[in-house]
């Protein structure tokens, strides 16, 4: 059955590439795409794949994998099936920093905003940590308090910049917190992809521990687990993930948050069975939205940061009706 | 708190911990377990100071048996007894035919073999129990630490947890058991520690610690000690200590008896 369903998810994942591919724009349909990778096609069509929809493409996978594994690790790591990046103020810190790189810094200086931008989510994170610690680590709940409390405040933050930013910032900024992929280039997703391989790697290797976490910290700690350093590191991890993918492509919410329970739904609850698999459906479902946000009002791109919101309204619709 | 507590357990020998509510025992149990650090004092593993261990090199000689769990997602029986082999499995290794064996072991051990499919929210309090000792069964430790691991189980599973001690003791693993109930620990413990706030009242063998006052003193109660018919002997509270009309009364001995 798990063979089954992960040559499935496989397949999706290859089916929603080339779908992203073949399907985004009218600068290229099907036909062309499949002529030009049979060597007839022309090289515009070409130019248009390789260095406009396939860093987009790559983009949107890592981004989309990314915070789908920090959903999952946090999910864990917490007990709550409600964390992700974004509850926990990492995505907020975030964009509260590139909100006001964007809107305050010159335009020579604007390079900088994804460095400031996991600068903030760094900052934010630290803050959490701070607020919630305790003798074993952080608690799970003083955990969620502490990141809602950071996620209004930067909340706050990002509305005052919107309410100042001078107009020609604003659609950037606007960006930003709304979530796009329309900055996407070679040299970022080249920047991007090692630095998300470290953080991931971690949380594979922790897989296992979160496992047994949930099953009691005393229990976790008889069976070798080094409770303290197990929770710093995951959610140092998460952070990670997170902060990689807003500096880039602004706050997505609802992937981090709803790609780990539908692959609950499949793969069962165990952390290290899940992480690998979250990180493939959520780059695919990432994909997916960015594809669906910039065909459904074409020529206008929404943001995709709305399609994947869209895609939280039958989540917690379905979440009602079964604990009812 | 514990404070001034020496003991020793050696391989295939049995220390039962009895006290009152809130004496430490619980305390002591997770010191040795190395789930709780020592502010002073040392406690020693095979020899070497627990503090020079790895987390997980004390994991694959210790198992611990819990008196509760939390349950987060939903979980089967083999499931959670296949955690105990975590200590030897490390992060990326996955389960190989010894491992499995080890569960499959642990499992029959605590006949829990048909319900290893069940999810441990649908077992009952004695099921999930046992499931807990079979995952510390899985780790085949040395030592095996149990806290109250009989509060939820019937009388016939009591027994088989006595019997399941026995075949851990006679292997040579060392238990050190925390119970409240003192019968069970006289049947099995070749020393009992008595533990009253944090401190060692009195420790010697089941004999000594019955022909001592100590349990009398410790818990506040009168006590009658009664000898079944193969010698055993058991230990019946009769009332509470000064009190002039004790609890129960029992019929005076038999002669010959």
């Amino acid at each position: 059955m798990t063979r089954w369903a992960d040559s499935l998810l496989a397949a999706s994942a290859v089916a929603a590439i080339i779908a992203g591919l073949v399907l985004a724009g009218p600068a290229v349909t099907p036909g062309g795409a499949f002529a030009w990778l049979t060597g007839n096609g022309d090289s515009q069509v070409g130019t248009i794949l390789l260095q406009v929809r396939l860093p987009r493409l790559a983009l949107a996978f890592a981004v989309g994998a990314a915070l789908a594994m920090a959903g999952a690790a946090l999910q864990a790591l917490l007990a709550n099936p409600l964390a992700d990046p974004f509850l926990l103020g990492i995505s907020g810190g975030g964009a509260a920093a590139a909100t006001a790189a964007f809107a305050l810094l010159p335009a020579a200086a604007l390079a900088l905003v994804p460095a400031l931008a996991m600068g903030g989510a760094a900052m934010a994170t630290a803050l959490v940590w701070w607020m919630a610690r305790g003798p074993l680590g952080p608690s799970p709940t003083r955990m969620i308090l502490a990141g809602v409390a950071v996620n209004a405040a930067a909340s706050a933050v990002i509305l005052t910049l919107l309410a100042i930013a001078p107009s020609p910032r604003l659609p950037g900024a606007l960006a930003i917190t709304m979530g796009s992929f329309a900055a996407a280039s070679l040299p970022a997703v080249g920047w991007l992809l090692p630095y998300l391989l470290v953080p991931a790697v971690l949380l594979l290797h922790h897989g296992r521990d979160l496992g047994l976490l949930a099953v009691g910290e005393e229990s976790a700690a008889a069976l070798g687990v080094e409770i303290a350093a197990v929770r710093r590191r995951v959610f140092l991890a998460a952070a990670a993930l997170a902060g990689g993918a807003v500096a880039f492509a602004g706050v997505i919410g609802f992937i981090g948050l709803v790609t780990p329970h539908l692959c609950r739904l499949v793969w069962g609850h165990q952390p290290r069975r899940l992480i690998l698999r979250v990180a493939v459906a959520g780059g695919a479902l990432t994909v997916l939205g960015d594809l669906v946000a910039r065909r459904v009002l074409a020529p206008a791109e929404l943001p995709v940061g709305v399609v994947t919101a869209l895609l939280g309204v039958p989540f917690f619709v379905a979440l009602l009706r079964r604990s009812s | 708190m514990v404070d001034g507590v020496t003991l020793d357990v050696a391989a295939g020998r049995c220390l039962a911990v009895v006290g009152p509510n809130g004496a430490g025992k619980s305390t002591l149990l997770r010191l040795l377990a190395g789930i709780l650090p020592a502010r002073a004092g040392t406690i020693d593993l095979l020899g070497r100071s627990l503090r020079t261990w790895r987390r997980r090199d004390v994991a694959r000689v210790v198992g611990f048996v819990p008196q509760l769990f939390s349950l987060t997602f939903p979980l089967t029986v083999r499931e959670l007894v296949d955690q105990g082999r975590a200590p030897h499995l490390g992060p990326w290794r996955p389960p190989a035919e010894p491992d499995r064996a080890a569960v499959a072991r642990a499992l029959e051990r605590v006949h829990l073999v048909e319900q290893s499919a069940t999810g441990m929210q649908n077992l009952s309090g004695g099921e999930r129990q046992r499931a807990l000792l079979a995952r510390a069964l899985a780790s085949e430790p040395r030592l095996l630490l149990l806290d109250e691991p009989a509060t939820a189980l019937d009388v016939r599973h009591q027994l088989d947890l006595v019997a399941v001690l026995r075949e851990l003791l006679a292997d040579g693993v060392g238990v050190v058991l925390v119970v409240h109930d003192w019968n069970l620990a006289l049947r099995l413990a070749d020393e009992v520690l008595v533990l009253d706030h944090g401190v060692v009242r009195a420790s010697g063998s089941p004999a000594e610690i019955l022909r001592s006052t100590v349990l009398s003193d410790v818990f506040g109660v009168s006590l009658e000690v009664l000898h079944t018919a193969d010698g055993t002997p058991i230990v019946v509270p009769v009332g509470r200590a000064n009190d002039a009309s004790p609890a129960l009364s029992l019929p005076p001995r038999q002669p010959g008896c």
